[in-house]
């Protein structure tokens, strides 16, 4: 089969950009020429250093493993609270209130307090990850389940579902596609708490190897981690894709055609 | 049977006053009849099909189904929504499994019934599709076998082919009595349109608008099988499409009472 120069173009678009964006940091670094604005081929070049430095990959590797279980915990305890304030209207307005307060606070903004009850450790970190991954988790699987039709609950009300039942077996699945977009947000908002936890209370991990090389003025490492670190999250980013457009395969749109007999 | 005694709803609105939906509904529907409820829109014909369903609780009266008060849903009863209402997760098998399982039938023997209703209403070939893929009248299709498939004894039909263009209305209205015509469980269909309530029924309730009530009930005594193509030239029919009509006109002059 030919494939277009069209396709080709727009397939290897999201590459041409970033390309492109490397480019002109390349550009802007040569023109500005300090040691602190390292040209963006030098910081590639450092980043195999990095990479192949064990100690670093044992921090890179912790960061991550704060970050999955509090990703984790987050989504556990977030989409089943999302689906009760949906299907309950006085477990939203309880819980609503609190949320707005919580809300417009940066999560590492609590990390000195945080610190202080429970030290610079993994619990502190995990902690202040697992907050900001829950705010959206919460919001949208909220969303998702207050929008779920009211007559597919009845239908399965009268199939013989428990109120139970159907908050697991009809109003989760029902809201997936919008507790996935919940979760996006929050995977992206894991690995910038992440870092930022790492910034503050400064022990372990990718956010320490980053603020380390800056206070030492190794600015290769510096950008370097910031390449690692952005690269993680797009690799994050599109296994989540990947997997949920396999799980909610059933509401994408694209063969949107109905077909019909009649 | 099902009797509907003295039941009133009343509904709060946003500006917190008192909205009286259905007011002193009084109906008797047999085993095996057909019966529509017919009326304009807003005069409460679909929450007296909910209260029957055990979705929505009377304010006053009481529902009850083979002499026992009618406290929640149930599998006894099934209901078609005009939204179809499917689950848009499963597949066209996996919508009208769904009930059987539920109930604890095995798996192959779920399958082996399910399939055997998709064909009956039309669908066969389409099992593995999933509802965003389908028509709305294969959609509603769906929803009647996914219905059908836990043997309700009573189907409780909410204006189901409303959304649908005539020409598909048409046909699942004949495949309807032809699918009726089978078993002929009780139906309790609503809607909004005479020609259908008298085509389709054994008896049709017409209702006032706002507050609903029964204004009249009438039996429809036309010779069954019903074929279209003859009663759009049969004299009774006519005669009862025109009284009905009748009895609409004069409710709708108090229309815009709130």
């Amino acid at each position: 089969m030919m494939i277009s120069a069209r396709a080709v173009l727009s397939r290897s678009a999201p590459l041409l950009a970033c390309l492109g964006l490397l480019g002109v940091w390349q550009v802007a670094a040569l023109a500005h020429n300090t040691d602190s604005f390292p040209t963006a081929w030098e910081a590639i070049l450092t980043i195999p250093s990095i990479v192949g430095d064990k100690e670093s990959l044992v921090n890179i590797l912790a960061s991550l493993r704060r970050m999955a279980i509090g990703f984790g915990i987050g989504v556990l305890l977030a989409v089943p609270l999302g689906l009760m304030m949906g299907r309950s209207r006085a477990v939203a307005s309880f819980v609503n209130p609190l949320l707005m307060i919580i809300y417009p606070v940066p999560k590492a903004a609590l990390m000195p307090i945080i610190m202080l009850w429970l030290g610079v450790g993994d619990v502190a970190k995990i902690l202040v990850i697992f907050l900001g991954v829950s705010l959206p988790v919460i919001y949208h699987s909220f969303q998702g389940a207050k929008a779920v039709e009211e007559k597919m609950l009845w239908s399965a009300a009268a199939m013989g579902l428990s109120a139970t039942q159907r908050m697991f077996r009809i109003a989760l699945p029902a809201a997936l596609p919008e507790i996935f977009t919940g979760c996006r947000t929050g995977l992206v908002l894991a690995l910038i708490t992440m870092i930022t936890s790492e910034m503050i209370a400064r022990q372990s991990g990718a956010g320490n190897i980053l603020f380390n090389a800056l206070d030492l003025g190794e600015y290769g490492t510096v950008y370097a981690m910031i390449i690692i670190v952005g690269a993680l999250g797009i690799g994050l980013d599109i296994a989540f894709e990947s997997l949920r457009r396999k799980l909610v395969k059933w509401s994408e749109p694209g063969f949107d055609i109905p077909v019909d007999f009649a | 049977m099902i009797e509907i005694d003295r039941v009133s709803q009343i509904f709060r609105t946003a500006g917190r006053q008192e909205h009286l939906a259905l007011s002193e509904i009084s109906l008797t529907i047999d085993d095996g009849a057909f019966v529509s409820i017919l009326g304009p829109s807003g005069c409460g014909k679909s929450t007296l099909l909910y209260i029957v369903g055990g979705f929505v609780s009377p304010t006053k009266g009481v529902a009850s189904i083979k002499g026992r008060p009618i406290t929640g849903p149930g599998p006894d009863r099934g209901p078609v929504f005009q939204e179809f209402a499917l689950f848009p997760w499963k597949s066209v098998l996996g919508n009208v499994m769904y009930g059987p399982l539920q109930q604890g039938i095995k798996s192959v023997q779920a399958e082996a019934q399910s399939r055997a209703l998709i064909e009956m209403v039309g669908l066969r070939g389409f099992e593995h599709f999933y509802p965003k893929e389908l028509s709305g009248g294969m959609k509603q299709r769906v929803a009647l076998a996914r219905t059908l498939a836990y043997h309700p004894a009573v189907l409780l039909m909410d204006e189901p082919f409303g959304a649908l263009d005539a020409h598909t209305r048409t046909r699942l209205q004949n495949d309807l009595l032809n699918i009726w015509e089978r078993d002929r469980k009780t139906v309790l269909f609503v809607t909004h349109s005479v020609e259908e309530a008298v085509y389709l029924s054994d008896k049709v309730v017409v209702m006032t608008r706002a507050p609903g009530r029964i204004k009249q009930v009438v039996d429809i005594g036309l010779p069954r099988p019903r074929r279209r193509s003859e009663l759009l030239l049969d004299q009774h029919y006519q005669r009862y499409l025109v009284d009905i009509e009748g009895m609409i006109d004069d409710t709708s002059e108090d229309e815009l009472r709130p």
